[in-house]
């Protein structure tokens, strides 16, 4: 594998310009250079809707039809544009949001389903693909952040899969919050004080210098990379202590456990985590559907418009992508005990803020919500629209073995449409 | 009644059994391989890395062959022994010796071939014990891999390899592939939607002949395993056209199929019994066919004299366990276009595999006798080269049982484990260790090529409590425990550095550490747990080297 | 009178589903409502009978509760609104917004001149069936679960006596009032009725479905779903509770694990012998009780969960409004010989399960 890390050549370009301004503005010159500027700083939160939420009942509301079940549609603030009476907050703050209402992804089963919506495409036997959080933490990380780069929080228990970097390396694995609000291990240990925890981290280092050096290996680095590290991330541990925000705010995001991890996420975007992932679960309503996402849909409403509204009022709206995304919609038809099964050929998701064209619909789907008929997107093709919005080629290419591998799936396309 | 595969299946384990007694001395194999290795390292004019020092020597080869650190009582058995040059090759030998014939060994292999056949993802305990069991007696790699294909026909009626089948069932293209890459070195996912782009080895055909030998392969409700009638793979080339290559195997040999002789009638009620047996959780199985595909492909990778994939891939693999890349690499390129570093050794190795019997202890053996597996590691001249000339050792991450192990074992006070060290004790010792590293093992990640190490590890280490509480407690049966009844700075450091690091710490080593305990007059039994604790998150304990 | 055998003797199917119904006296008549927005009659006395539609601009999303007033309907919808029908005419003739919020329920006092209804607005509104005044509003049930999601007001009853009422919601959570003063008299909490699932899928599942009270008014019967492992499906057992409600002393506390799902209507005997329960998960489930010792007396299913039942005068026929369709089944009330009971039981029990993806 051959990964040439851009960020840690402007790095290292830009120590090398205390010498020598000429030779930064030599490399800034060069596409590749410009493109790294043109994603420098940005961010994403990827609000994961985990068992498939129902695009009736969201953003693609088909009030009226035998499939509509009993909803309405409310206008929202762009004209012509109706979503559901569920998220009525949402409703007057699409200004910054782009919906896509022709998702076609065809996989309507939970762990294929994730595994397509995860990677932006199929498995494949042989070759380990990285998902979304680990390839956004290589594009936009740096690699000695002091920071993490990828945050993953997934507290239900029910879906729950941690994923892969896949070939992109274990460097790029998530810190997984799955039982508490802060990440495993980021805390000092009361059985140590901070001091002897520093000077045995750097007893530590000095008994491992010289096999290091002169063993000179990858991955005997990425071991020295890793514990260099450790004590940035403990002193990042406030990040995900809300507390420390003002009442008002944390009042702002309410209660719920999806609204406190919006928050975190926004902490940790301001503090420069490219990646984070909030997962909502679990939107798998078989049996009542329409009380479930009065439920979920509330709080989906509330925390995705505080988040929206937050990061507005910060400017940090252009520059951090939001996305609202899960492995399928849910089927029109309504089952005996009133609710929606897996369904993936005509589904909506949205995006927000950085490089999206606000107050955009794209797609349609027929009047039942069977089929798409305007505007089909696949995975591969919405994976390609959130790297362009990011500054980043879609074009672009990994080197697995002697294999290249685009970033995103072959023959996909970014969405020009729903792009700024 | 017996099936004729039935029959040449036995007849092959009476074979090989014959086979194996008339293997060849580990050490003339030994040799063979550092005549290919040296050959090209005269042509490319490189002089390779020095042999490694006897502790080093230790230390690598324990951790290869019984899967943890040695304990200092091995460190000190082997080390005291007399030390001239004739006589260095000799005691290598006999630990070898020892080392392979270990419970350990048995544990060790069992724990590799886990993570390669499942990536330890079968929770039902028969699995792993099915694999202790082979690697016990160690069984011929042809017999285990017809047994765990054939899990219906083994002699002793034994259905716990099933679980190999069973966990990729749902998954054909997975099943398929699992196949060709774990078992015969070949990676054709590829050319699964067209002819392989960069290897003309393979196309279309060859992966969905491939799979037409499990296409009829289904699970029961009840969950036995059984085979269809019928049924083949079809797929549309990229010119449109429908293409059934039937039974095809890599060497593009392909299979006739035998007519049904069954009447339509009897074909429709054996499909409805298949069908019953799918959905219906009391069903036993249904009748199997005379002919079964699966059990073709078996006797097709076995027979294969042609390409021997099977005993190329199976050789090239152990390489790689023991030096960190194959003789072929990557090592699922088993192709024309991806030559061998070594071809005629490559060759050499697969014929003596053959000849005994798919004795994976015999090739290991050899193996970890030659001179090119005893290079030193930190030469940073060789470092260099080409890292397929085998010039130099590379470094390679522990997995994850061979640390949590040699965890448990570090932090053990060495004077309780000596107690332990007679054959008896300690193969009860083992079966703890094993259980007792599960749970740490679980929290780490299997390495892979170009592997990193994550930084939830480095925080791991670092804060958690576990860690803390258990291995660096300062009792009695733990190392924190022993060094505290030490006196002397210098005598504890020597023995820390040799329970983590199995060797002797040099003067600035000393010093550091003995500087870090003068800080910490008053805490001494807290500055020796910070000293072991930064032993053992050094990268030197992390790899093997 | 004990129901000894129960017939499915009629089922027309159709595309929407059907929640309410409401019969004439000899129930060769039936009007219902559901998912299409339409309020039909619909004439059992016919081969092939046909849907006829009532006319006029009437809700605008689910009708979920029916009442008949002589020649009058009035329903009950999650448009909020409550719309009075012409029987004779088959046409709208009154239309008010009732509430905020979805309209779950409606039930009338038994003298006819009053209307209940609930809705997700968390209210219980009174009002003068004749004029559509709106006499009182009744303020009890949380806005929010204990988890901070909005709750949900299901199910409302008025004593055969008329002088009491009760409302329950999602929590499990009933209050009874006087329903002349509307003054709040007791209050019930059956807390099972609520399945929160805080680790495995962070939302909830179940609610208060349907109240009754007994015919002596002394008592009342609550129904619901009880506990639930995965809140996917509806695959909790159908529970009844039964309370002397001036007490809040429970009497019986019933869970069926045969037939699963929500109780969505309890029907007493006039005697006080037997409680009629019916729901269902995917499909549906009639269930008689024995009123004194909570036994089953007998136990049916069909395909279609269950919204609503009507039983016809003589306690012999019942009409069911179902998902997709509209069945009819008779009752036969000789006393039960145990043997033949425990059959039909078992043969009972061979009807689908849910669909458990």
């Amino acid at each position: 594998m051959n990964l040439l890390n851009r960020r840690s050549m402007l790095k290292a370009a830009g120590t090398s310009a205390a010498a020598s301004n000429m030779a930064a503005v030599e490399l800034l010159s060069q596409p590749a250079m410009a493109d790294e500027l043109a994603r420098s700083g940005k961010n994403v939160i990827l609000l994961w809707l985990a068992g498939g939420a129902s695009q009736l009942e969201t953003w693609d509301p088909k009030p009226g039809r035998p499939t509509g079940g009993p909803f309405a549609k409310i206008q929202t603030s762009l004209p012509g544009v109706e979503i559901s009476e569920l998220l009525p907050k949402m409703s007057t703050r699409l200004d910054e949001t782009a919906i896509i209402r022709s998702l076609n992804t065809k996989i309507a089963d939970h762990g294929q389903g994730y595994f397509l919506m995860d990677r932006g495409r199929r498995a494949e036997p042989g070759i380990e693909y990285p998902h979304l959080g680990a390839i956004l933490a290589h594009e936009l990380g740096q690699i000695d952040s002091k920071v993490p780069d990828y945050v993953s929080m997934y507290t239900s228990t029910e879906g729950r899969r941690q994923g892969s970097a896949g070939f992109l390396g274990a460097r790029y694995n998530p810190m997984f919050l799955t039982d508490k609000m802060i990440p495993e291990d980021i805390q000092l240990p009361e059985s140590i004080s901070d001091t002897d925890h520093r000077d045995r981290a750097a007893l530590r280092k000095t008994l491992s210098q010289r096999f290091a050096q002169r063993m000179n290996h990858a991955g005997v680095g990425s071991h020295e990379n890793a514990y260099e590290r450790v004590r940035g991330l403990m002193a990042s541990d406030y990040l995900f202590d809300i507390d420390r925000e003002p009442t008002a705010m944390r009042d702002a995001y309410g209660p719920t456990q999806f609204g406190q991890q919006c928050l975190v996420a926004r902490r940790l975007v301001e503090a420069g985590v490219p990646f984070v992932k909030v997962a909502r679960a679990w939107w798998d309503s078989h049996g009542q559907n329409f009380e479930t996402h009065r439920e979920l849909c509330a709080d989906l409403d509330h925390c995705m418009s505080t988040l929206l509204d937050d990061l507005k009022q910060r400017g940090m709206l252009e520059t951090t992508l939001v996305i609202t995304l899960g492995e399928f919609g849910r089927t029109p038809k309504i089952n005996g005990s009133l609710g929606r099964d897996h369904f993936a050929n005509a589904w909506s998701c949205t995006l927000s803020g950085c490089g999206i064209r606000g107050g955009t619909v794209f797609g349609k789907t027929d009047a039942d919500g069977q089929t798409v008929t305007e505007g089909e997107m696949n995975a591969g093709d919405l994976f390609a629209t959130i790297f362009s919005a990011l500054g980043i080629s879609p074009d672009k290419e990994y080197m697995v073995g002697s294999r290249p591998i685009p970033i995103s799936d072959f023959g996909s396309e970014p969405c020009s449409e729903v792009l700024s | 009644m017996r099936s004729p595969i039935f029959l040449s299946f036995a007849l092959s384990v009476l074979l090989n059994a014959a086979a194996r007694t008339e293997a060849s001395d580990p050490q003339t194999l030994a040799d063979r391989i550092d005549h290919h290795i040296n050959e090209r390292l005269r042509a490319e004019g490189v002089s390779p890395a020095a042999i490694v020092a006897d502790e080093t020597f230790l230390r690598r080869v324990t951790l290869d062959l019984a899967g943890r650190i040695p304990t200092t009582t091995e460190r000190t058995n082997f080390l005291s022994q007399k030390e001239d040059e004739a006589n260095s090759q000799v005691r290598r030998r006999g630990l070898v010796e020892k080392l392979i014939h270990s419970p350990d060994y048995a544990y060790h292999t069992r724990n590799q071939l886990d993570i390669l056949l499942l990536l330890r993802s079968e929770h039902n305990a028969t699995w792993r014990e099915y694999l202790l069991e082979a690697t016990n007696e160690n069984r011929g790699w042809d017999q285990m891999f017809r047994e765990i294909f054939q899990p219906e026909d083994t002699l002793s009626g034994d259905v716990r390899p099933v679980s190999y089948l069973k966990k990729q069932l749902n998954d054909l293209d997975a099943l398929t592939n699992g196949a060709s890459v774990k078992w015969l070195g070949v990676n054709i996912a590829c050319a699964k939607c067209h002819d392989h782009p960069l290897v003309d080895d393979w196309t279309q055909d060859h992966y969905y002949g491939m799979t037409s030998f499990f296409k009829r392969t289904f699970r029961t409700k009840k969950g036995f395993l059984s085979e269809r009638f019928e049924g083949l793979p079809k797929y549309t080339d990229i010119y449109g056209d429908e293409q059934q290559p039937g039974l095809m195997f890599l060497t593009g040999q392909k299979v006739d199929i035998p007519p049904l002789e069954i009447d339509e009638p009897a074909l429709k009620k054996l499909q409805e019994a298949i069908k019953k047996s799918e959905q219906d959780d009391k069903s036993d199985p249904p009748p199997r066919p005379d002919f079964r595909p699966r059990s073709e492909f078996v006797e097709l990778a076995l027979r294969d004299e042609k390409n021997r994939f099977f005993a190329k891939n199976l050789v090239n693999r152990t390489w790689a366990r023991l030096f960190g890349r194959g003789l072929v690499h990557p090592l699922d390129q088993l192709h024309s276009q991806n030559p061998a570093s070594h071809p005629e050794l490559l060759e050499e190795l697969a014929s003596g595999v053959v000849e005994s019997g798919y004795d994976v202890r015999h090739l290991t053996q050899a193996i970890v006798l030659s001179k090119a597996y005893a290079r030193a590691g930190n030469d940073t001249e060789t470092q260099a080269c080409p890292p397929d000339l085998f010039a130099v050792s590379v470094p390679r991450p522990l997995a994850p049982r061979q640390l949590s192990l040699s965890l448990r074992i570090a932090g053990q006070n060495p004077v309780k484990l000596q107690e332990k060290s007679d054959p008896d004790s300690w193969s009860v010792e083992r079966e703890k260790l094993e259980k007792g590293s599960e749970a740490i093992a679980k929290k780490l990640l299997i390495p892979n090529d170009g592997f990193q190490i994550p930084v939830t590890e480095a925080l791991w280490f670092s804060n958690n409590l576990s860690l803390q509480n258990d291995l660096l407690r300062p009792s009695n049966d733990r190392l924190v425990g022993y060094l505290k009844k030490l006196e002397a700075d210098d005598e504890v450091v020597s023995a820390a550095f040799a329970s983590v690091l199995s060797r002797t710490p040099d003067a600035a080593e000393k010093s550091a550490i003995q500087q870090y305990f003068a800080e910490r007059g008053d805490r001494r039994e807290e500055a020796l747990k910070q000293v072991v604790w930064a032993l053992l998150a050094t990268p030197e304990f992390r790899f093997n080297h | 009178m004990i129901p000894a055998t129960l017939k499915k003797t009629n089922e027309w199917k159709s595309s929407d589903i059907v929640f309410c119904l409401e019969h004439m006296a000899e129930m060769e008549r039936v009007w219902f409502a559901g998912s299409d927005f339409n309020v039909y009659q619909y004439d059992l006395s016919l081969e092939k009978p046909e849907r006829q539609p009532f006319d006029g601009e009437g809700h605008t999303s689910y009708v979920t509760g029916m009442v008949r007033q002589g020649n009058i309907l009035i329903t009950c919808g999650y448009d909020g609104q409550l719309c009075w029908w012409s029987i004779d005419e088959r046409r709208l003739t009154r239309k008010i917004a009732a509430h905020e919020r979805w309209g779950r329920a409606i039930t009338t006092s038994p003298d006819g001149s009053k209307l209940y209804t609930v809705a997700d607005d968390m209210l219980c509104k009174v009002w003068d069936s004749t004029t559509g005044e709106l006499l009182e509003t009744l303020q009890e049930h949380a806005l929010q679960t204990p988890h901070h999601y909005p709750s949900m007001l299901y199910a409302v009853a008025a004593s055969p006596d008329g002088k009491w009422l009760a409302t329950g919601d999602r929590i499990g959570h009933t209050a009874i009032w006087n329903a002349d003063s509307l003054e709040k008299v007791a209050e019930i909490e059956t807390p099972v009725m609520y399945t929160w699932d805080p680790r495995a899928r962070r939302h909830s599942i179940g609610g208060i479905r349907s109240l009754a009270f007994s015919p002596d008014n002394n008592e009342i019967a609550i129904g619901g779903i009880g506990k639930i492992g995965n809140i996917d499906h509806l695959g909790g057992p159908a529970r009844l509770e039964v309370f002397d409600w001036r007490n809040a002393t429970q009497r019986l506390e019933i869970e069926d694990n045969k037939k699963k799902g929500l109780i969505e209507q309890i029907i007493w005997s006039p005697g006080k012998e037997w409680i009629l329960t019916a729901g269902g998960d995917n499909n549906g489930f009639l269930t008689f009780y024995n009123a004194e010792t909570g036994d089953v007396l007998h136990q049916d299913g069909q395909t279609g969960h269950i919204h609503e039942v009507s039983v016809g005068p003589n306690f012999d026929e019942l009409v069911v409004a179902a998902h997709e369709r509209l069945t009819k089944w008779t009752m036969q009330s000789e006393p039960p010989k145990p043997a033949s009971d425990e059959t039909s039981k078992e043969e009972s029990n061979s009807s689908e399960k849910p669909d458990n993806n």
